[in-house]
């Protein structure tokens, strides 16, 4: 299974679904199945949506799963 | 076959739990009309039967045609390059489930055609067979039904129904 972060940027950049589908050339639904982790994306469509969001794929996608945003900061503070 | 029109192009979003609610309606329908039919002959009451099966037969039909408008049936009709890469993985799994689900139907009517030609030549037992145009009609008509609609029935009873924006 592929964990991914899409959720987080996206409402960080304040984007819907169907502005990131129209960006990576998808539909709406899609990008609601890969929040979700129903569908692993492939790699064309990984990088095009890392692009996106300016980072590199791994900070999007990921094999194991991501600690939560709040440990995250907590360990940066510490 | 997907039906276009002019107001939905991509075809009619439905929510998964309306696909399958109007699929089970369409598998159930059909054979039930039929089946009414089929006892209206020759029966007390057969009127009444008849036109209550020829309502289930086309019930059946309207929902098919709603089912031939949506955006599921265009997932499972459209050409690859109209799709993205999760609705072509999708419609390709579909499809190779489809082919064996449908396969199988046709088999077990097959052998249930061979056995029941045997039983009857050998008067042992006799099943109902179909004896005229209309029964072949019948069967012929269903399995149009069952192959353009099982590639999106599988998909929307295959997958967890999505969540709004």
């Amino acid at each position: 299974m592929i964990h991914n972060r899409l959720s987080v940027f996206r409402a960080e950049r304040g984007l819907s679904r169907k502005d990131i589908a129209g960006s990576v050339g998808v539909n709406p639904q899609t990008i609601g199945y890969l929040e979700r982790g129903d569908y692993a994306p492939s790699v064309e469509l990984a990088l095009k949506l890392a692009a996106l969001f300016g980072v590199p794929v791994e900070q999007l996608f990921s094999l194991k799963p991501f600690a939560p945003l709040a440990h995250s900061l907590r360990d940066q503070e510490s | 076959m997907f039906i276009r029109s002019k107001a939905h192009p991509f075809g009619r979003q439905l929510n998964t739990v309306t696909v399958r609610i109007l699929l089970t309606g369409l598998y159930l329908l059909y054979p039930f009309g039929c089946i009414l039919q089929l006892v209206a002959d020759g029966s007390a009451g057969g009127v009444t039967l008849s036109i209550t099966g020829l309502a289930a037969v086309v019930a059946a039909v309207v929902i098919f045609t709603v089912l031939a408008g949506s955006s599921l049936q265009r997932q499972t009709q459209a050409p690859e390059n109209l799709l993205d890469e999760r609705e072509r993985d999708e419609r390709n799994r579909a499809a190779f489930q489809s082919h064996s689900v449908f396969s199988g139907v046709v088999l077990i009517g097959v052998l249930y055609m061979m056995l029941t030609t045997d039983m009857a030549n050998n008067d042992k037992l006799h099943l109902w067979r179909p004896t005229d145009g209309t029964h072949w009609n019948a069967i012929f008509g269903g399995l149009i039904l069952l192959s353009f609609t099982l590639p999106g029935a599988i998909i929307a009873f295959g997958k967890a129904p999505a969540e709004a924006d």
